[in-house]
């Protein structure tokens, strides 16, 4: 029995109005209220455990940050096989179905670690980020992201590709791409602000 | 103070052009282009999740962490291509990240032992491209390879890992060059005029 366009995505429309909606509080006025009541939170965090080593070991820092580099190589990995599968520029030959369930365990545990490493490094820096629009910025691209991922990209995935509308799906690859490289891009950027 | 002799006249050689290059007209324009060299050093990090992101899932294959169902040589081989398109830019983007400060980098600690870990990871690489190759027919379905390859899985991601930490500490002033430097340091690092030029 055919299916209409909007109950085959239903789950991609809906998750696609949150990330929408977000966007909407966060350049809204909601942000804008919630803001001046974070930088207790941020003064806070600077105090923790992570915060205390992030400001008193220089050395801890950087090589969180490198570990944090590291997690970034193997998520790019595991997004870039996949992404680049469906889109047919690597791993041609073998299954889509094979490389996509394959390197989201891969994907899954360097972004649990890029998670750790960055809540580490962001209470070193807590009180100096919490002015940084280009973190908030990070923040929103993350968001967005592994909404994106777990909530549009993971369900789009499991169906028989084959079977779903080719422009969809080679959108959602060249979405996957460009949301994690700014994601990246936009956590370079931090280092240069401030 | 710099060791031996030889040590001695290699690092007034490398020195030297360090100091040619710094100063050219565009080694001055792209170190105090805030803008450029921010795209040029960004280029270069983020092309790890091309390179070291295709090369730790070849890595990880032989381990048998990832994609062990697919034969461990029809991924390296497939996956081979973007990966040393992401090694060409990473490569270009260092060259021109240590043209924009080639005085200091030369005189790096942390520089010198990541040029010494790439020549390693060049010459693991080629001994692992030539092991896999003569045995590969007999395990290539493996969803793990054989010791010997595994090892050299593990020496690539070792001392990938440690030339990314390198790269991250070249940026902090530690074991920069001093008059002070404690003389291992001085040694290593191969000092010779410190911090008079950036």
């Amino acid at each position: 029995m055919p299916v209409s366009f909007f109950s085959a995505y239903s789950r991609t429309i809906a998750a696609s109005a949150v990330i929408v909606l977000s966007i909407w509080v966060f350049y809204g006025g909601l942000s804008a209220a919630v803001y001046p009541g974070l930088l207790g939170f941020f003064e806070w965090s600077e105090t923790t455990w992570f915060g205390v080593i992030g400001k008193t070991w220089g050395a801890a820092f950087a090589f969180i940050e490198a570990i944090h580099l590291i997690a970034l190589a193997v998520l790019g990995g595991s997004i870039i096989a996949s992404d680049g599968r469906v889109l047919g520029l690597v791993l041609t030959d073998v299954s889509a179905r094979t490389v996509i369930d394959r390197t989201h365990t891969l994907f899954a545990w360097s972004l649990a670690v890029l998670l750790f490493t960055g809540v580490f490094m962001a209470c070193g820096v807590a009180t100096k980020i919490y002015y940084l629009q280009v973190f908030w910025f990070k923040m929103l691209a993350l968001g967005a992201g592994m909404l994106f991922h777990y909530f549009i990209r993971k369900p789009l995935y499991q169906y028989d590709l084959s079977e779903l509308n080719p422009v969809v799906v080679k959108m959602t690859a060249v979405s996957s791409l460009l949301v994690w490289f700014l994601v990246a891009a936009a956590g370079r950027w931090i280092g240069y602000s401030g | 103070m710099n060791g031996t002799w030889e040590g001695m006249v290699l690092n007034e050689f490398v020195y030297n052009i360090a100091i040619w290059l710094d100063d050219t007209q565009w080694s001055t324009l792209l170190h105090e282009s805030y803008y450029m060299y921010a795209w040029v050093e960004s280029t270069h990090v983020l092309t790890l999740m091309v390179s070291l992101g295709m090369l730790f899932l070849i890595d990880l294959r032989m381990l048998g962490y990832a994609l062990p169902d697919v034969p461990a040589s029809k991924l390296a081989e497939r996956l081979n291509i973007p990966m040393l398109i992401g090694f060409t830019v990473m490569f270009i983007t260092g060259i021109l990240l240590f043209y924009a400060i080639p005085v200091r980098t030369t005189q790096s600690l942390w520089f010198r032992i990541k040029m010494v870990l790439l020549v390693a990871c060049a010459i693991n690489a080629y001994l692992f491209h030539k092991r896999m190759n003569e045995s590969v027919s007999s395990w290539d379905n493996e969803p793990r390879a054989p010791s010997r390859i595994r090892m050299g899985a593990l020496l690539s991601l070792g001392f990938w890992s440690i030339i990314v930490i390198c790269g991250r500490f070249i940026a902090y002033d530690w074991f920069d060059c001093r008059p002070d430097s404690a003389g291992f340091i001085a040694v290593l690092s191969g000092c010779i005029d410190g911090q008079t030029r950036f």
